[in-house]
């Protein structure tokens, strides 16, 4: 593998003015789509028929989806895959397109696209083949993109979107094809005035790019579907969709048709670069509107690409379909065919982990909890596997209530994911063990949470006596603490016995403060009052 | 190493039973080849024939010596074609684009052959890019011909012209050269010289230059097929550094043992053009006399689509090259325009690599690089492109039809071929490599038209859409002239036509 350590920032002495957004309006505009991210779930569904065009006209959407596959290395060389590096460290021969220099197909991509069509229900292909797709851009170091056109790897399949989703009706959203191609490299304007730089690192990392059938006609519809890809693929750990690191991209294509008519009969819209799940509810929905507008004005509907501007809420065209380029298609020659087996692909299936859907039913079931406090877990990457693991032996509400608040609050907290947090499932346990044979209380069982997730190596127990937490089990101990409380205070005791219960509170509250939190406040309350009843 | 040196007595019978097959043409057959030999050589003959792009210098070369690697080639002068990565050295491919480019790495040829001992003495001449049939197309100027008459100076062939007069020369033992269309047998046959295209995959394309990739070979030059076969034992093995490279099982099932009785030799009939010379077709009838000698069967056969191969190869070739030349850019390597765009608007980035190209370009590159870009446009590419890859895949099947041995690809089943031959079909087949003797360097009728420029290539370019192997023999001299023969076999055969080759000699009767 040939680093080009000295090729670390290439310049091109000209801006090329990008995309930023022209000047469409001068007059920010507020919709009730910035309202919508922040709605509950359930709501959502009342939401989803109202992004309908209306009552006359109705929307057929369509989605591409380019999710970076999560493979060490990139799709045809061995450079890092990884993101967020120096740029222009992590560069083969190949991903700098240097003369001489040929692909070499990483076997590891192809399985995980191979995962990812299967987990769809969809098919793989047994022969699949790569094209070039040619277009001059800083970003291109071949002058074209390595990518499936022709004989995509997968093809079928689909995405059930339903209530468990925040709809309030079932609809399948079928997969057109999937198919292996390269990422581009990265274009950095306006860091240098008047130049362009350029970071390779990017330049060859795997995408998949998943077509979706144009069946979804709603703004909603759309954003859930992604969201839906997203807990999916993280699940067979096939991508991080993480879509503010941009390893999930999505692009759309919208037209509008008057109800009656053929679906499929008006011009498309293709919207390109919508890194949200917020832009593409926004852009969706203006776009609906836009097209509308157009057709109930008696206009046609221009087929072209356009962008979203999400201050003004308006979409803006990018080309028109003269200007759209003609990538030339080729069948790739230094790239032979992919040939996968039956049994290749069986193998493949077998690995699998199961569906979310299937385990969040399962998971429901088994241990009797919310749909909620599954979906929630489920959502958050090895998570389910770190609950199945803690739960044996013990109360699953209990289990999915400590990650769910404690645990969740503090990754919020931390901002990290459950993945990257050095807390293991043998601490947690043993913190919900020694909570449940009170040997400590809650409070200090949180303490101990926090210490393990920043980091503590020590086991628990050594950790309750470097404290000295350990709860005073022992009630001959405690009574002897109380009756001395009850002696020195007899006006508290005398208020007591006329009627005062709250005084009660009083000696549980000086129990407690005496033994440092070490009394359980239950036990505590007992004593006192077995104590103060005996008196009478 | 695989060699079927056994059991081919049949074969050789009338003739010296000595390795060597064709001698050098010009003068002394060179017996004893070393180092220093092959730099007097470069220093006397090549200011007057440019045939190298680099040289390196002697102080180098003796540094390389003292290291001595011990080997079949040991201390063996090579010359490298400029666009195959040589390390070290510039990589040029003869274009002002990569004029001052060094390659980071060295192409897997060339890497074996210098672990085996071979010791790189300069890089050649060429046409830019390999697009040309004259070596005149690139930054170093015309090369010429080793071949003199009088005072004409003629072309050595193209692309790989400077590596076929190097051998030709005595500048060098082997020289590597590239083939995509007939650019190693076209000069080899012009200059005197054997030039062999093994099957496409059979030494890695890795460190050569993309032209075309899926009809590119690697290419050796030498003045003996025993030489050939050295050095293309060294080089024909797998890589995985390159896709496309034949795996080491794919071998192994070609490569097994099979009979050898009753060699046929095809005489494909639609070679048969008007265009051939009187002296080609003397060389060819005197070929075919000295196979026949040697003990060959030698039918007739027919592959009627040869006609439509140089039509189908141009589109498939330039549409190729449009796409792999692509890259040049001037953004990451390479000569950048130093023109300054004054323009601060969107267009300004295409502006910048119009002026670049079109800078770093030479004038038949850009031409073919258009031509290219037309036929996979999206209203071309129905009329153009697919027509031409049914044509390509055409002629395979038609080759495949001919040919004794069952072609390795389709047959993924069977787990030898040897079994499989048919003995109804021929073994190899025997035809000219070019229409006739190197034309002069500078013949202003032929720079007239560029069409006929390419009609040179009629007889090269089926062994490319086919990959299968093929290799021009030196046959005969017309006047003063030589005339080279071409034999291809199999995907596959490689040595079964190197072993059929030796047989076949120069004789230098007119």
């Amino acid at each position: 593998m040939h680093r080009l350590q000295s090729l670390r920032t290439f310049c091109l002495n000209h801006s090329r003015g990008g995309v930023s957004a022209p000047v469409l309006c001068t007059k920010p505009r507020h919709r009730k789509d910035t309202l919508v991210q922040k709605r509950a779930v359930g709501s959502i569904a009342q939401e989803a028929r109202k992004e309908t065009a209306d009552n006359e006209f109705k929307a057929t959407i369509g989605l591409e989806l380019h999710a970076q596959l999560a493979a060490s290395q990139k799709l045809f060389s061995a450079a890092s895959a990884q993101w967020n590096e120096p740029p222009n460290t992590n560069v083969c021969a190949i991903d700098a397109g240097l003369p001489g220099a040929l692909p070499q197909l990483n076997p590891r991509c192809v399985e995980l696209a191979a995962r990812a069509i299967l987990a769809f229900g969809g098919r793989v292909q047994q022969r699949s083949s790569f094209d070039r797709k040619h277009y001059f851009y800083a970003d291109q170091p071949l002058g074209y993109q390595i990518t499936q056109q022709h004989y995509p790897i997968g093809r079928g399949g689909y995405i059930q979107l339903g209530p468990t989703d925040g709809l309030n009706y079932s609809k399948r959203v079928h997969i057109h094809q999937l198919q292996l191609e390269q990422d581009t490299a990265k274009s950095i304007h306006g860091v240098y005035p008047g130049y362009v730089l350029v970071d390779l690192n990017r330049a060859g990392v795997a995408l998949i790019e998943i077509v979706s059938d144009p069946d979804i006609e709603t703004a909603i519809e759309a954003s859930t579907y992604v969201r839906k890809m997203q807990t999916l693929l993280r699940h067979i750990g096939v991508s991080n969709c993480n879509m503010e690191e941009g390893s999930l991209r999505c692009d759309v294509n919208v037209s509008v048709y008057r109800i009656g008519e053929d679906r499929l009969s008006g011009a498309r819209c293709e919207l390109k670069n919508l890194n949200s799940l917020k832009t593409i509810r926004g852009a969706i929905g203006a776009e609906i509107a836009r097209q509308t507008e157009i057709i109930r004005k008696g206009g046609y509907v221009e087929q072209e690409t356009r962008g979203y501007d999400a201050r003004c809420d308006k979409t803006y065209p990018l080309r028109s379909k003269e200007t759209a380029p003609d990538y030339r298609y080729m069948p790739e020659p230094d790239v032979p065919e992919i040939h996968l087996s039956q049994d290749w692909i069986e193998r493949v299936q077998s690995a699998l982990p199961e569906m979310p859907e299937m385990t969040l039913a399962r998971v429901r079931l088994q241990y009797s909890l919310t749909q909620e406090d599954v979906a929630t877990m489920l959502n958050e990457p090895g998570c389910l596997a770190f609950f199945e693991e803690s739960v044996q032996g013990r109360d699953p509400k209990r289990v999915s209530s400590w990650i769910t608040s404690e645990i969740f609050g503090q990754l919020s907290y931390r901002n990290q994911k459950l993945i990257d947090s050095p807390l293991t499932v043998q601490q947690f346990a043993q913190i919900l063990d020694s909570i449940s044979t009170d040997l400590i209380t809650s409070a200090q069982a949180k303490q101990l949470l926090i210490a393990f997730m920043d980091g503590e190596k020590r086991h628990v127990s050594d950790l309750i006596k470097a404290h000295g937490w350990e709860v005073i089990g022992d009630e001959s101990r405690l009574q002897g603490i109380a009756e001395d409380l009850l002696e020195k205070h007899p006006k508290e005791v005398a208020g007591y016995l006329k009627g005062q219960t709250r005084r009660l509170n009083f000696f549980v509250g000086k129990l407690m403060q005496l033994t440092k939190g070490q009394a359980k406040p239950q036990e505590a309350n007992r004593i006192i009052r077995k104590l103060l009843e005996s008196k009478r | 190493m695989p060699s079927k040196s056994g059991g081919c007595s049949w074969l050789i019978r009338g003739f010296a039973t000595t390795a060597a097959g064709a001698g050098s043409s010009i003068g002394n057959p060179i017996t004893i080849f070393t180092s220093s030999s092959a730099l007097g050589e470069i220093d006397r003959q090549n200011p007057r024939l440019n045939a190298l792009a680099s040289s390196v210098p002697p102080a180098a070369v003796s540094d390389t010596l003292d290291k001595t690697i011990h080997g079949p080639l040991q201390e063996w002068p090579v010359v490298v074609k400029s666009n195959i990565a040589t390390g070290g050295t510039t990589t040029t491919c003869a274009s002002q684009t990569l004029a001052k480019y060094i390659s980071p790495f060295t192409a897997t040829a060339v890497d074996l052959l210098q672990k085996a001992g071979a010791v790189v003495v300069g890089t050649s001449n060429m046409d830019e890019f390999g697009m040309g049939s004259k070596t005149q197309f690139g930054i170093y100027g015309p090369a010429y011909n080793p071949h003199q008459i009088d005072a004409s100076r003629h072309s050595p062939g193209g692309s790989s012209g400077g590596s076929a007069a190097a051998v030709a020369s005595g500048m060098c033992r082997i020289a590597l050269g590239s083939d995509t269309g007939g650019s190693v047998r076209l000069p080899a046959a012009w200059c005197g010289v054997v030039g062999f295209k093994p099957t496409y995959g059979r030494i890695s394309r890795h460190g050569l230059v993309s032209y075309a990739s899926s009809l590119d070979a690697v290419g050796i030059l030498a003045s003996t097929v025993h030489d050939i076969e050295t050095a293309y034992h060294i080089m024909a093995v797998p890589d995985s550094k390159d896709m496309t490279c034949m795996s080491g099982s794919l071998r192994d099932r070609i490569d097994s043992e099979r009979p050898l009785a009753g060699i046929r030799i095809g005489i494909p009939q639609e070679f048969w053009v008007e265009e051939l010379t009187e002296s080609a077709l003397d060389a060819w009838r005197h070929g075919a006399q000295q196979l026949a000698e040697a003990g060959c069967e030698i039918v007739k056969v027919s592959l009627p689509h040869i006609p439509s191969s140089l039509p189908a190869y141009y589109t498939l070739a330039l549409a190729e090259a449009s796409s792999n030349l692509a890259r040049y850019d001037g953004i990451r390597f390479g000569t950048r325009s130093s023109v300054r765009t004054q323009i601060l608007a969107l267009a300004n980035a295409s502006l910048k690599y119009a002026a670049t190209r079109s800078e770093g370009f030479g004038p038949e590159v850009q031409r073919r690089i258009l031509l290219g870009t037309y036929v996979m446009s999206d209203s071309a590419y129905q009329h153009y492109y697919l027509p031409s890859q049914r044509i390509r895949q055409l002629i395979q099947r038609e080759f495949d039809q001919i040919f004794a041995l069952p072609n390795a690809l389709c047959n993924s089943s069977i787990a030898t071929l040897g079994n499989q031959h048919r003995p109804d079909g021929v073994d190899a087949i025997l035809f000219p490599t070019s229409n006739g003797t190197a034309p002069l360097q500078h013949d202003s009728a032929d720079e007239s038209s560029q069409v006929s420029s390419y009609v040179n290539d009629v007889m090269t370019v089926p062994a490319n859409l086919a990959g299968i192997p093929a290799l021009s023999v030196p046959v005969r001299h017309s006047h003063g002239m030589p005339i080279g023969l071409q034999l291809a076999a199999q995907y596959g055969d490689d040595n079964l036509l190197l072993q059929i080759a030796s047989h076949v000699r120069l004789q230098s009767c007119e």
